[in-house]
């Protein structure tokens, strides 16, 4: 039951982690792996606020106001660029893997390579019945069943969230209608930033962060969202959820050091059986990416 | 002058690498990041059919090859249908589950602390100890190789893989064998890197799992997208380039931690400036489309 509990509370990160990237992969088709090096971003925006003497309530939305700058720097600099070329995927992946090199050394030279925490000592642990929980893990979970909730009400209720969906099934069209498909890309690379720095916020919180931690969160996220079915957002939720019970079955019944290789046999497997996803419908070979 | 030796050894080893990356990404359209694990599967077979079972070199370069290139069946013949982004997402979960059978079979590979004490370079009984040497035998083998490549490129076989990197549609449509033709650039490809990899082992004399990590795969794509696909003189430049950039960052006198650091941020940049201006590479012929 602590395995549950725990792994469901990773798996909401992790679904968090997947919406974020999967806003971006379903609406634009880009790659966008710089997401990684944003989610290594936060925390160290957030310890140079609490350093400087400002406290949490200035330093997370800073912290999220910096990263969602970064993903429009992602956007404005690369992906827009090779959009108007028309350049195919392999392209927007290069240069999302240079941007996420640049990133990632930049925090190295600034702050170093070291793991760093944001609190110091044993976190409180709450008992219930026979399950305990750390407070990190409790406000991580809650934090991303909230902010999964509202992102869902979103697009299902608001003119906004309607675009995106639209976005998702056909960018051109949208554009011919008269929608500004450039402000909305805009809008989804800041917003998909602005999650991933809630996630690595709450993961930060709970078990420290260093720089090189964000590729391991943005793979997750992509399994996530390849496991869901490409362009459904629920799917990637679910397939994030599932990924964090598989993965702290894992590591239970044998070592945390599979933990990394299970996630990607697990990838395997569903591309093999089901290649178009959990959630995702079939297509045909010439409709495929 | 022995600097200048290794720094030659270095080179040939990864223009091996580079052309075999260059098979996969300029001729048969398939980009990988998995190259790095196929390369040490080279390397840890040489290593231990030369420690364990008394093998001499060259024999223990065939093992690598064919080590390297069994393991591309296992990955090829289950994925050979996706393309685009899938694959790429298929080659990393093959590079980060390879990576962790190296770091967790202690068993065979010793795990974290590596094998050492690996015998030099040797062709029937003369051992190639200096480094002059070893430059002018690996030299002859990666002219053999390279020979082999551009032969393979104006065959009937090279034709095939172009048309099919080209339109895979159209390829069919004229009765191309798509799926063979992958499955055997891949395992030429394959055999070639772990070719290299049984020559950097018997070289440095030491391996451990960090010399295969995912890092050294894009340091291998980014010789191929810098130097240029599509053709046999890309990929050399494309390695010498990306060869002599730590080299000449170490002039400018860093201090040894910044350094590793500046060089990752530099192959960042020159990725996203290739992809901007020239996505072919500097000498290549084939750009993504």
């Amino acid at each position: 039951m602590q395995i549950l509990i725990n792994g469901t509370i990773q798996g909401l990160l992790f679904a968090l982690m997947g919406i974020a990237f999967s806003l971006v992969y379903s609406t634009t088709r880009v790659f966008h792996i710089a997401l990684g090096a944003i989610y290594a971003l936060a925390p160290y925006i957030l310890l140079f606020f609490i350093e400087n003497g400002h406290g949490w309530v200035m330093g997370i939305p800073a912290a999220m106001m910096v990263c969602a700058i970064a993903g429009l720097i992602c956007e404005e600099t690369l992906h827009w660029p090779f959009h108007r070329k028309s350049a195919p995927p392999e392209v927007h992946l290069i240069g999302s893997l240079g941007m996420f090199l640049i990133i990632i050394q930049l925090i190295a030279l600034c702050w170093g390579n070291d793991t760093q925490v944001l609190r110091s000592g044993i976190d409180q642990v709450f008992v219930i019945g026979n399950i305990r929980l750390a407070r990190a893990q409790l406000v991580g979970g809650v934090i991303s069943l909230v902010v999964l909730g509202i992102f869902f009400l979103w697009l299902r209720r608001s003119e906004l969230g309607m675009q995106f969906r639209a976005m998702a099934d056909n960018p051109i069209l949208l554009s011919l209608l008269g929608r500004n498909v450039r402000n909305l890309r805009r809008l989804v690379f800041m917003l998909s930033a602005t999650m991933a720095a809630i996630v690595s916020i709450a993961t930060a919180f709970d078990v420290g962060f260093d720089p090189h931690g964000g590729l391991t969160a943005v793979l997750a996220g992509v399994v996530a969202t390849i496991m869901g079915g490409r362009g459904s957002f629920l799917g990637a939720a679910v397939a994030g959820v599932l990924l964090g019970l598989i993965r702290s079955e894992v590591v239970w019944h044998f070592s945390a050091r599979w933990e990394e290789a299970a996630t990607f046999i697990l990838l395997a497997l569903i591309l093999f059986y089901r290649p178009q996803g959990l959630f995702g419908r079939a297509m045909r070979l010439e409709e495929r990416p | 002058m022995n600097y200048i030796f290794h720094l030659l050894i270095y080179f040939e080893i990864y223009v091996i690498v580079a052309m075999s990356l260059n098979l996969l990404i300029g001729y048969s359209g398939l980009l990988q990041v998995a190259h790095a694990a196929y390369y040490g599967i080279g390397a840890y077979t040489a290593a231990l059919l030369m420690l364990k079972s008394g093998f001499s070199f060259l024999p223990a370069l065939a093992g690598a090859a064919i080590a390297a290139g069994v393991m591309s069946l296992l990955v090829s013949l289950p994925t050979w249908r996706f393309r685009g982004d899938y694959f790429v997402m298929i080659s990393l979960a093959v590079q980060v589950t390879i990576y962790a059978i190296m770091y967790n079979w202690t068993d065979l590979t010793n795990g974290p602390y590596g094998l050492a004490g690996i015998p030099k370079p040797a062709l029937l009984n003369s051992i190639y100890a200096t480094q002059e040497s070893i430059f002018l035998f690996y030299g002859s083998i990666v002219v053999l190789l390279a020979g082999i490549l551009a032969v393979l490129k104006q065959s009937p076989f090279g034709r095939s893989l172009q048309a099919m990197r080209d339109d895979e549609l159209a390829a069919r449509s004229v009765g191309l064998p798509v799926r063979l033709l992958k499955i055997e650039s891949f395992l030429i490809a394959s055999a070639m890197v772990g070719v290299a990899g049984g020559m950097y082992t018997a070289y440095v004399s030491y391996i451990d799992p960090t010399s295969f990590t995912l890092d050294e795969s894009i340091l291998m794509l980014s010789m191929v997208i810098v130097g240029g696909t599509g053709n046999v003189r890309g990929p050399i430049i494309g390695a010498a380039v990306l060869i002599a950039i730590p080299e000449i960052l170490r002039f400018l006198a860093l201090p040894d931690a910044i350094a590793a650091n500046m060089r990752l941020l530099v192959y960042g940049l020159l990725l996203i400036l290739m992809m901007h201006l020239r996505p072919q590479g500097l000498a290549g012929k084939y750009r993504f489309e």
